[in-house]
């Protein structure tokens, strides 16, 4: 166990650049821009007026302040929806995540045969399976967790500046804003879709280490243009002699899966497209945690899920036994 | 004491390539051996095997464990340094050292302490920023800090300069090396480890082609200085070597006494440079 702690946190000095400042310096831009046009508008809008009507080419007349503007509904189903979707303003965070996750990978078992940095981890008494279980347990949990806990800083900061601007532009949401539970909750509740998270992601991070694990060079090319080129070849094949194959099928649950599945969320489109509605049940258009939790969870009882995590699990333990004898001449 | 290192048959074949060919020995403990062999001979290869990094053939037994089987059992007890610079460049040096103190159980942190205060390195200094000869030095305060059995060098000192060489056997003779431990060395710069050397083992196309303690070598191999007059008699005696130096002949002889050679001419102890190029030359001639 002692010898994880280390191993992981091996990893964390070596790759601290993608997993902790990559989303500290995204949100810090992103809280930055948001910030400064959230205050421009208001401070236009308080001057100039949110909503002016013209007559004759005159301004007849305008509102300075937002209460005057939006009816008691349209303040209600705004408030609604930062309270329960502020969350997504983070959105941007989990694309880079998947970036970074994706990478990392791909570079795991193949960086340090390139370096030969190998020969030094393998001179100490540390098994192939504990280092590539290292591996997969910073890219799967803790890369996440840094990211999610970054994403809730920001998205309250931004919330925060949010309902500061709707003050000084008249409209007084505080109150509501923050006596709605499931503000608090939804970090929590995002916490609670990791799991489906890192299960979801497995094969595409079973095949990416599998690669970084077997490729003597140019694991990148391997790793993403052998399963594009035989979907291309399969779908050309079919053309030509009509084979009657379902190549779209091979696109979607092999290619796609096994590519894309570090995408947070990615989940939604393989079993959730017809269900697509129920995730904006009409009382407010914001897609609130609780339902996609819930949805998030739903995944477990599709075979998709299952058998990737069956072929995840099945690639990582090549990735160990490819660690043990690959033999760097 | 049984032998540290016990291999009967081993081979290994890349493709159709023999890089060891049925090789046996047996390295007891407290012996420093320096295995010596011209490139692509099969060193790297046979200590590949003993450090279980490679699957083969054959039977090898390292410390009673099998490396292809009970490799993880066995680092707790063998370490090595594989070659010069393999350290990753991200490292930092006190991370290094709070690295292997987490994870090996045999690791003495004030020893490695120790060792680096007598260096240039910083704990905050990045392997990246350090020059060839501190990045061994580095190396060398990690593994020897290590209370391991067995200690392979695959060419450690290769591209240092000479002060760090001297200094790096130095090290290691002084503060590591004991009666329990055994060293294994290959290295090019054969002349600087012949002093430190207990056992030598000359291989050659995968096989072993000498194998024997410094003091058999010393009694086995003589130079003889012999003047023009003597060669003829010399040369019955089948000299395994013959160069000429300031008009003289230098000869070499395998098992012939010192005394009957002394009658020929002055005789002295053969550098293991002398020796392994006059071994390696009816296969490389």
């Amino acid at each position: 166990m002692n010898t994880m702690k280390w191993l992981i946190k091996r990893e964390y000095w070596e790759h601290k650049g993608g997993f902790f400042w990559a989303p500290i310096w995204v949100a810090a831009i992103m809280t930055f821009f948001s910030a400064a046009s959230l205050f421009t508008v208001v401070a236009m809008g308080t001057k100039h007026g949110f909503q002016t009507t013209t007559v004759n080419g005159m301004t007849v007349s305008s509102v300075t302040s937002l209460s005057n503007v939006m009816t008691p509904e349209q303040q209600a189903e705004a408030t609604t929806g930062l309270a329960y979707g502020y969350m997504g303003m983070s959105g941007p965070l989990f694309l880079v995540l998947a970036f970074v996750v994706f990478f990392f990978c791909l570079g795991s078992l193949f960086d340090e045969r390139k370096d030969r940095s190998v020969l030094f981890w393998k001179s100490l008494p540390i098994s192939d399976g504990a280092t590539v279980l290292s591996k997969l347990a910073i890219g799967l949990v803790v890369a996440p967790l840094i990211t999610l806990v970054i994403a809730t800083l920001m998205s309250s900061i931004l919330l925060l500046l949010t309902c500061v601007a709707a003050a000084i532009a008249g409209l007084h949401v505080f109150g509501q804003v923050y006596g709605t539970a499931g503000l608090y909750l939804a970090p929590l509740q995002l916490l609670a879709i990791l799991p489906v998270y890192v299960l979801w992601a497995l094969p595409t991070v079973g095949w990416l280490m599998m690669i970084s694990a077997w490729a003597r060079t140019k694991p990148f090319l391997w790793a993403v243009g052998a399963p594009l080129l035989s979907g291309t070849l399969l779908a050309w094949f079919n053309a030509m002699f009509n084979f009657g194959l379902n190549v779209s099928w091979f696109w979607q649950h092999i290619v796609m899966r096994g590519l894309l599945s570090v995408m947070p969320g990615t989940w939604f489109i393989h079993h959730g497209i017809q269900n697509a509605n129920d995730l904006n049940p009409g009382m407010h258009q914001n897609v609130d945690m609780g339902t996609l939790l819930t949805h998030s969870w739903q995944t477990f009882a599709t075979a998709d899920m299952w058998i990737g995590i069956a072929a995840g699990a099945a690639m990582i333990y090549a990735a160990i036994r490819l660690r043990r004898w690959r033999d760097e001449g | 004491m049984s032998a540290v290192i016990s291999a009967r048959g081993l081979t290994k074949r890349y493709g159709k390539q023999l890089a060891v060919d049925n090789v046996s020995f047996d390295i007891p403990a407290g012996r420093i051996i320096g295995l010596i062999g011209p490139n692509g001979s099969g060193k790297t290869t046979t200590l590949k095997a003993v450090l279980g990094l490679i699957p083969f053939e054959g039977d090898l037994k390292v410390l009673g464990l099998d490396p292809r089987t009970q490799r993880d059992e066995l680092m707790q007890q063998v370490c090595f340094i594989a070659d010069v610079a393999i350290l990753p460049r991200w490292l930092r040096v006190g991370d290094a050292v709070d690295f292997v103190a987490g994870v090996h159980p045999k690791f003495d942190r004030a020893k490695a302490e120790r060792y680096l205060t007598h260096t240039k390195l910083t704990p905050a200094m990045k392997v990246k920023q350090m020059s060839k000869g501190m990045i061994v030095q580095l190396h060398l305060a990690l593994v020897m800090a290590i209370d391991a059995k067995v200690l392979v060098l695959d060419e450690p000192t290769l591209g240092l300069d000479i002060i760090f060489r001297k200094q790096f056997y130095q090290n290691l003779l002084q503060d590591y090396f004991d009666e329990e431990k055994t060293i294994i060395v290959t290295t090019h710069q054969v002349e600087e480890i012949e002093h430190i050397l207990s056992d030598l083992m000359f291989i050659s196309e995968g096989r072993i082609v000498l194998s024997a303690t410094m003091d058999e070598v010393g009694e086995r191999f003589i130079e003889v200085m012999v003047p023009a007059e003597k060669i003829e008699v010399a040369k019955a005696l089948k000299p395994i070597d013959e160069r000429q130096v300031f008009g003289k002949s230098i000869m070499l002889f395998d098992g012939v006494p010192r005394t009957q050679l002394a009658t020929l001419g002055e005789t002295r102890n053969v550098g293991i440079a002398d020796l392994f190029v006059a071994t390696m030359k009816g296969t490389y001639a």
